[in-house]
């Protein structure tokens, strides 16, 4: 049971990351990594790790997210090709 | 060998989100979907050190009341709390030399950049 | 064709990688030997030596402390640099105005105004805890810099400017470095060893309170930190 929950929580992870990278607009592309981010924390949750999984939350949802849009909002929103 | 794979499946995830990063990273142009392969490549290498540490039926390791052996191990979990402060600081860091970029050149498609010089 | 041959390249990096994989321990046990030596030491000793109860705040504070003092040193580096790169084509002065934004709607307002003060005293407690339950430093430090992320996003432009102090903005950003470097002075003036701690029970009081005051000072640093980057890439060119 528990490896099940593993096993989903592993294939979610790949399937957002290989999504980021195919996604040409880069605001989407920021939102699904912010979703990555929570798959992860929810991961080191499971693997009994707190410490990393309250720093990754904030760090992933909190500074990495709001960097990226406001980069994204000085430069492109649209990747060129 | 294909038992000691399907034992070990959480490491074999681990490489291949370190490959799907460093696709990103070879292929893309685009300078931020560059730096987004490489964050994917960061957090593959801190799922992967923190899973090594994992004991079966184990407890996070804080000692408090209704806290029995056997417990998780603590080292690798302190090792990437440091890890994920650094990939904090390499993507504000990055980020502010994209901005920066765009703002000299016009441009942070990688291709376009290389025909300026 | 360039596609083609980078897949080829990965294929060529996967497979070593994959079959290392195979001759790791398995997945959960207890006898590897990164859970035998080190790891079953630092469980063992780790409340009596370190007193603190979550054993990765000890490891991170007391065993490997000198880690730690360079991961602050990183992020403030870090911080550092961001204001080199960004304003050095605005010619001095303070970070600059916002572009005009359309101003949030009444929703975004009202939640934030609620929610602000809630979450900031959640963060509180998680820097004041990190000893005793999961949190520490820098996980409180980082929940009020997103606090104050979103407090920038719905205070008009005066009031934003003033949530951080203008005089002791310096100190407070420099704030982590300093307070480790204050108390592994006070272990090397105390106990001979720089950032040295008392090992035995009748001081645990003096160790607990220079466990909560690097928390602090930690949390402090980061959340400053994390509050000036955000505030010097957001404003205008």
């Amino acid at each position: 049971m528990s490896k099940l929950f593993d096993i989903l929580l592993l294939l979610l992870l790949i399937s957002c990351a290989l999504a980021v990278v195919r996604m040409k607009d880069l605001l989407a592309a920021t939102i699904v990594f912010s979703g990555y981010s929570l798959v992860m924390c929810l991961l080191w949750v499971h693997r009994g790790a707190p410490d990393v999984a309250m720093t990754e939350a904030a760090v992933g949802a909190g500074v990495t997210t709001v960097l990226f849009l406001l980069a994204i909002s000085r430069t492109a929103r649209y990747e060129r090709r | 060998m294909i038992e000691a794979l399907w034992q070990n499946i959480d490491y074999v995830a681990s490489v291949l989100l370190f490959c799907i990063g460093l696709y990103a990273m070879i292929t893309k142009s685009n300078l931020i979907k560059k730096f987004i392969g490489l964050n994917i490549m960061e957090t593959s290498v801190f799922a992967f050190i923190v899973a090594l540490g994992v004991v079966e039926g184990g407890d996070a390791p804080i000692m408090g009341v209704g806290a029995s052996p056997p417990f998780i191990n603590p080292l690798p979990q302190s090792l990437i709390l440091t890890g994920i402060v650094v990939a904090v600081s390499t993507t504000a860091l990055a980020l502010s030399l994209i901005i920066r970029i765009h703002k000299q050149c016009g441009t942070i498609e990688a291709d376009e950049l290389r025909e300026m010089e | 064709m360039k596609r083609a041959a980078v897949i080829v390249l990965l294929v060529v990096v996967a497979i070593p990688l994959v079959l290392a994989m195979a001759d790791l321990p398995p997945y959960g046990s207890p006898d590897s030997p990164a859970y035998t030596h080190v790891g079953a030491y630092y469980l063992e000793h780790g409340v009596e030596e370190a007193g603190a109860e979550n054993i990765v705040t000890d490891v991170i504070l007391n065993y490997r402390g000198f880690d730690t003092e360079g991961e602050v040193t990183v992020i403030f580096t870090a911080m550092a640099a961001v204001l080199a790169v960004l304003m050095a084509s605005r010619g001095g002065g303070e970070a600059g105005t916002r572009p005009p934004l359309t101003p949030p709607s009444v929703v975004v307002r009202f939640v934030v105004r609620v929610m602000a003060p809630l979450t900031l005293m959640f963060a509180v407690y998680v820097i004041m805890n990190g000893h005793i339950t999961p949190g520490g430093g820098f996980q409180g430090g980082t929940i009020v810099g997103a606090v104050f992320i979103a407090l920038t996003l719905v205070l008009s432009e005066r009031d934003a400017t003033r949530l951080i102090p203008n005089r002791p903005e310096r100190v407070l950003q420099a704030a982590a470095p300093i307070v480790y470097c204050l108390i592994g002075l006070l272990g090397l003036a105390l106990f001979d060893v720089y950032l040295g701690y008392p090992r035995t029970e009748e001081m645990g009081l003096l160790r607990t309170a220079m466990l909560v005051t690097l928390e602090i000072g930690i949390g402090v640093g980061g959340a400053t930190v994390i509050a000036t980057i955000f505030r010097t890439m957001g404003s205008d060119q």
